[in-house]
């Protein structure tokens, strides 16, 4: 009988211990989630607000409100009529060609790197470390007169912007290079051994095993073009055949200009949005998949 | 199928490091090699090597009558297994098999044919379209093993393919080893640090320290006839036991002093040493512990020790002893013939006496380090 009481009393602080311990995590979630809504709110204010505006046919200039008064297409059927299709194509193509090449490129001076032994190695990577420390707008000037030499400038801006953003994308490998020295050596060996050539090493073990890697590559490679003001600025030098879509919206808000266009700068820009948020979409799932389980002992 | 012919090879680091020196070893087709020897001594390397994945510094290697030193490793037609299996993550078994028959383009139809063979002879056949992930440590091997047997191979390399599995899995996949030996039928070079392995894997052993190799031999005489301190003390377990001991002269022939006892040597040994001329010298006496009989009363040539623990193995007793001079010494002793009387007695701080036949002791040079007899 005491026995039974005893027990009795001496659980009840526990069980006590037990509700302050879940309602303090209660609690503690509720503020974190509390605050991730109001950060996301503030991040999705101006997003919102730009796909408002664009919907917006009452008038084309700044207003003092939020909620269109008159909603209809106009601004994108408008779009259409400028010189927007053109800065679309520039930016699709440029950001499309250093998206490929770019991540050719990074994938293999990430596995050379990561995998073969030769001299200048070390240096090699000490070098682009420095190289990369300083901004790489200092080129710029030099760029332009490279450029404007060989005729790709102004009009034919988008092979001479595909040149340099591709130019410097062997920097690029610190991530994918991480990668690749997680995957077992041995699993290259095995392969070597098995009758495959380097390159077959590549792409038949290393890249099936880094997807995730490989994605991202091909997103940020897609994402520099995409989005670059300050070089497509400068070497389109306010030719509009040669602009992408961040110089040629950015026009729309000039002084003599705003007034007219700034509705059409707000579906210009969602539209701009459009392939990156379905890309992301798309490829999101790939950031989280871990696919080396298994390979070797575990 | 070929024979493997190594002719002063060396592997030299760049950081100048020397991994192998002057390694010479002819393994004749279908002979089963095994390379052993603490880590660190060149027999991965040595191995790998073989296998095209480090560079020869120096020296010729030749497959099956070619130089093959400059060739890439898919171009010496040979197959590995890996210490940690290295199997392809993202491939299924079938595909992880069939993976070195694709390369090669052979027809599908063939290679679904050797890639079931293969899988039968493993017993892996209900795997097959598991990712490796999904097996256990001793199925990976099996698959790994299966991956080099599909190649129909020149050589078989084994890297320690049964380091990463537990003992009882282990004893199980050396005897298959053995079993797929005599199956694939061809040259087989196998690593391992594991001299239980070599020992029954091998019919020829390559024991190695430092990069240098100290003895080539059959297990039988590389466990016979220890050429230098270093063969004697690795190859057998426990450990062989060595006394510190002196080689006296004793009318026509030689005998040793040790431990206070006096034992004579036999008509084999003595004609050794009188053809080499020795001297009565230092020497270091090595005795393996199942070589030495137990005795629970003194007689003549018996050395006196002191039993510190006592370790059943089961069918034996491991006694570790200690002789008056504080040698340390391990004799194995069968329990079988034991009476109960004498099992009890082998408790810590009795006292028994130990002696042995002449033709077990090996005698070794304590400065150069090798055998007197057999070096």
């Amino acid at each position: 009988m005491s026995n039974a009481m005893t027990n009795a009393a001496s659980s009840q602080p526990k069980m006590k211990q037990h509700m302050g311990l879940k309602a303090s995590r209660t609690i503690g979630n509720t503020m974190i989630y509390v605050l991730l809504t109001v950060i996301s709110i503030i991040w999705l204010i101006p997003f919102v607000f730009i796909v408002l505006q664009s919907f917006r046919v009452e008038s084309t200039h700044q207003v003092g409100y939020v909620i269109p008064q008159v909603w209809g297409l106009k601004n994108y059927t408008e779009l259409f009529n400028s010189n927007f299709p053109r800065w679309y194509v520039n930016t699709f193509i440029s950001a499309l060609a250093t998206c490929i090449l770019q991540t050719i490129i990074v994938l293999c001076m990430s596995y050379t790197l990561s995998r073969f032994r030769f001299k200048m190695r070390k240096p090699l990577m000490k070098f682009m470390l420095i190289l990369g420390l300083f901004p790489g707008m200092l080129s710029m000037i030099i760029l332009y007169r490279v450029l404007k030499d060989l005729g790709l400038t102004q009009a034919n801006a988008v092979p001479g912007l595909i040149l340099v953003y591709v130019a410097s994308s062997g920097m690029g490998y610190y991530v994918s290079k991480g990668f690749f020295d997680t995957i077992p050596k041995s699993l290259d060996e095995a392969a070597r051994i098995d009758g495959a050539n380097r390159a077959q090493v590549l792409y038949k073990i290393i890249l099936p095993l880094s997807k995730p890697i490989v994605i991202y590559t091909l997103l940020t490679a897609f994402m520099g073009p995409w989005g670059d003001y300050v070089f497509a600025r400068y070497i389109s030098n306010n030719t509009a055949a040669g602009m992408n879509v961040a110089v040629g919206l950015y026009g729309w808000l000039s002084q003599d200009q705003i007034d007219k266009k700034y509705t059409m700068f707000c579906a210009g820009g969602v539209l701009v949005a459009v392939p990156v948020t379905v890309l992301f979409m798309c490829l999101q799932r790939y950031y989280v998949e871990g696919v080396t389980g298994g390979a070797v002992k575990g | 199928m070929a024979s493997v012919k190594l002719t002063n090879i060396k592997k030299i680091y760049d950081n100048n490091v020397t991994a192998v020196h002057d390694f010479n070893l002819e393994i004749a087709d279908k002979e089963f090699v095994v390379f052993v020897g603490p880590s660190g001594c060149g027999k991965s390397t040595t191995l790998r090597m073989i296998a095209g994945l480090e560079d020869i510094s120096g020296g010729t290697l030749e497959i099956d009558g070619q130089v093959v030193n400059d060739l890439q490793p898919k171009d010496r037609d040979i197959a590995m297994v890996f210490q940690n299996y290295a199997l392809y993550p993202h491939m299924t078994v079938y595909n992880n098999i069939a993976f070195s028959l694709r390369l090669k383009k052979v027809p599908e139809d063939e290679i679904f044919e050797r890639v079931n063979n293969a899988a039968q002879i493993l017993g892996i056949t209900e795997y097959l379209n598991r990712k490796p992930r999904a097996l256990s440590g001793g199925q990976r091997q099996r698959v790994a093993i299966g991956r080099a047997m599909v190649r129909n191979a020149k050589v078989f390399l084994m890297d320690e393919p049964l380091s990463n599995l537990d003992a009882k899995l282990r004893n199980q996949m050396r005897a298959e080893i053995i079993l797929l030996r005599q199956k694939l039928d061809t040259t087989f070079i196998y690593v391992t640090h594991d001299q239980t392995e070599a020992m029954t894997l091998g019919d020829r052993i390559v024991i190695m320290k430092d990069g240098f190799i100290e003895q080539v031999g059959t297990p039988q005489e590389v466990f016979d006839t220890p050429v230098n301190l270093f063969v004697a003390g690795f190859i057998g377990s426990p450990q062989m036991n060595f006394l510190k001991a002196r080689l006296v002269q004793e009318g026509e022939g030689y005998a040793v002093d040790v431990l206070d006892v006096r034992m004579p040597l036999n008509a084999e040994q003595n004609e050794v040493l009188a053809r080499k001329n020795a001297k009565p010298q230092d020497i270091i006496l090595g005795v393996r512990p199942e070589h030495m009989a137990v005795l629970f009363e003194q007689t003549e040539n018996a050395i006196e020790c002191t039993i510190n623990v006592n370790e059943m193995m089961g069918s034996e007793l491991h006694l570790h002893l200690t002789s008056a001079h504080d040698d340390k010494i391990i004799v194995r002793l069968p329990t079988v013939d034991l009476t109960n009387e004498q099992r009890h007695s082998l408790s810590f701080g009795n006292k028994l006496f130990i002696t042995f036949p002449a033709k077990v002791m090996h005698l070794f040079d304590p400065e150069t380090e090798r055998s007197l007899i057999d070096g």
